[in-house]
């Protein structure tokens, strides 16, 4: 079990707003009730924030037993840069490591140090490798998702350098493995997340690699406890992320991290659309890099986090902008080291082919599922539980509805 | 039968609508991914019938665009009523363009259409007089 969005039935009135806005259309109504397709779920959140009812329990249910049944583990945290913009002005957010450790883990590293590294990588590809343009980045989850069901042509255009997550779990596993003489056994590292997508990475990632990270726990479920180790008099141990790492929780954090003169940050699913089409259609090949994500502003705007998406980008500017930098990136003098021997960079995992297209076939049913939708009232209303009347009419071709299952027709009938 | 047709699609494009402009071409690449067709031929198609799709809107009175399904080849047709272009090999010279500033204010006219549409399609024909313009463009699968 993987699937981190729960539905609660109790609370679902079958409205059909998430299953209108769903951009895969991974939503149907069942018995009046809604219902995703795992399968077809690019977990971007869009559901858990429109639902009206608050019936979306956006949570890994097995974060908590991840963590406290493996006592035994040693256990490594990796805070999303979105957190630093979580707290109140003012907050010395050089304390919020080691209130994670005060919470219960044994060892903390940071996202934004391994931003770091990762946007030096992604500097020197982009002016390496200029025959792919724009390449887009791969650091939101959802956004790539979207991109391999959606936009399968742009699959090329990702740049495969690995994300700071993941970057941070392979160091702080190597690192703790060394200090501690612990095997890789004894270690689960536990990314604190501002979104669902990021356990779709740990779980099924679209590289060819085992991943770092082993669990993902949402960043409001331990907030509560974190701010209030924050603010307690005793805890005086501090320690700073990197300042221009926790931009990345922002769109255009990571360009601007890596030095980038000529990119585009775009936000929020339905802009994020817009981009790929205007990018299949072959514009923007004058663009070097394409930064999309999920949610509205960046990472701030994840379900998981506490704090008004507006209000944690000011606070992240305000950190990066105002704070003296007292970083200390435990890392980043073997960047050329690790760069030389391809570290960042990974393949696609290898997708299993399509058989040979029969397009005669494909045509038949194309025109079959027509026919079936010129029957149908096109109202999109949504009460048969499919979001359009097109799905509905595919639906009923793949006998996963009843073609009655209309009620305008069933009321005329 | 490879070479017999499975299917046309068919779009109204209007002269100067800019708001409507890359609707038909997107409504050709929805229909196509739907088919399942191969997303490097899905992308050349895209960019050819964009681009066809702009030049009506841009350059002409107002046309149809078509794709055609055959078992071996997609075919991209664009149709207009004129008036024409003046010279064709001058026109498909990467960077010549006619089109006004109004235009290129709007983000067009960079003149790579037509280059870009021969780069990305097998064979091309174009005829051209002063009472249309025939673009046949076709991938083969
Ligand atoms: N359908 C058309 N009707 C008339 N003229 C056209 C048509 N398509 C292209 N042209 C002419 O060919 C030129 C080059 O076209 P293209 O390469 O697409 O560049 P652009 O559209 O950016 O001008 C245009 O500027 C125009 O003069
Ligand atoms: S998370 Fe996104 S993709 Fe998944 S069901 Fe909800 S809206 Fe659809
Ligand atoms: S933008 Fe960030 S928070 Fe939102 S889904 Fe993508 S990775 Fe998660
Ligand atoms: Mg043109």
């Amino acid at each position: 079990m993987n699937f981190s969005i729960m539905l609660d039935e109790g609370k679902c009135r079958g409205c059909t707003n998430c299953m209108k806005r769903c951009p895969t259309q991974a939503i149907r109504l069942i018995n009046g009730k809604a219902f995703i397709n795992t399968a077809k779920c690019i977990h971007c959140g869009e559901c858990i924030r429109i639902c009206p009812y608050n019936a979306y329990t956006p949570e890994s249910i097995e974060w908590y037993n991840q963590m406290h049944d493996s006592p035994k583990k040693f256990k490594i945290a990796i805070p999303t840069t979105s957190l630093y913009g979580q707290f109140p002005r003012g907050t010395d957010i050089c304390k919020v490591q080691n209130a994670i450790l005060k919470v219960g883990f044994d060892y903390v590293y940071d996202a934004s140090w391994a931003a770091d590294l990762v946007a030096r990588a992604i500097k020197l590809k982009i002016e390496k490798e200029k025959t792919i343009r724009p390449y887009i980045s791969t650091y939101c989850p959802a956004a790539v998702r979207l991109i391999k069901y959606r936009y399968p042509s742009l699959m090329d255009n990702l740049i495969l350098i690995r994300e700071p997550m993941e970057i941070a779990g392979i160091l702080a596993r190597e690192r703790v493995r060394k200090n501690y003489n612990l095997k890789d056994d004894d270690i689960k590292v536990f990314y604190i997340s501002p979104c669902p997508a990021k356990l779709l990475a740990v779980t099924n990632p679209i590289g060819d690699y085992t991943p770092s990270v082993d669990w993902v726990i949402p960043l409001n479920k331990i907030y509560g406890n974190l701010y209030r180790e924050v603010i307690k008099e005793d805890n005086n141990i501090c320690s700073y992320p990197s300042l221009k790492g926790v931009r990345w929780s922002v769109a255009g954090g990571q360009s601007e991290h890596a030095e980038l003169k000529n990119y585009l940050a775009v936000h929020g699913m339905e802009n994020i659309i817009q981009i790929m089409e205007e990018i299949e259609n072959g514009k923007l090949s004058n663009i070097d890099f394409v930064e999309a994500s999920a949610c509205v502003n960046g990472c701030v705007g994840g379900t998981f986090n506490v704090v008004n998406p507006f209000i944690a980008t000011s606070n992240i500017y305000y950190i990066s902008n105002s704070l003296k930098d007292e970083c200390i990136n435990p890392d980043i003098d073997r960047f050329d080291e690790m760069h030389a021997t391809g570290f960042f960079n990974y393949k696609l995992k290898e997708e299993e082919r399509p058989g040979k297209l029969n397009l005669k076939e494909a045509v038949e049913r194309q025109e079959k599922i027509k026919e079936i939708l010129d029957m149908l009232p096109g109202l999109d209303c949504g009460s048969c539980g499919a979001p359009t009347c097109l799905a509905h009419a595919e639906d009923v071709y793949n006998k996963e509805s009843e073609f009655y299952d209309c009620v305008v027709l069933r009321a005329k009938k | 039968m490879a070479d017999s047709l499975l299917k046309r699609y068919t779009y109204d494009v209007m002269a100067n609508d800019f708001m409507a402009a890359g609707k038909s071409s997107s409504a050709i690449k929805s229909n196509l991914k739907s088919l399942g067709i191969d997303s490097d031929i899905l992308r050349r198609i895209a960019i050819i019938s964009y681009e066809a799709e702009l030049n009506i809107v841009i350059h002409s009175f107002g046309g149809k665009l078509h794709c055609d399904i055959y078992e071996n080849k997609i075919v991209i047709i664009s149709e207009d009523a004129g008036p024409g272009i003046e010279d064709v090999d001058l026109a498909m010279k990467e960077g010549y363009s006619t089109a006004s500033d109004s235009v290129r204010e709007l983000g067009f006219g960079a003149g790579m259409g037509l280059p870009n549409i021969k780069k990305y399609s097998d064979h091309l024909e174009i005829n051209s007089s002063s009472t249309g313009t025939k673009i046949v463009a076709t991938i083969n699968l």
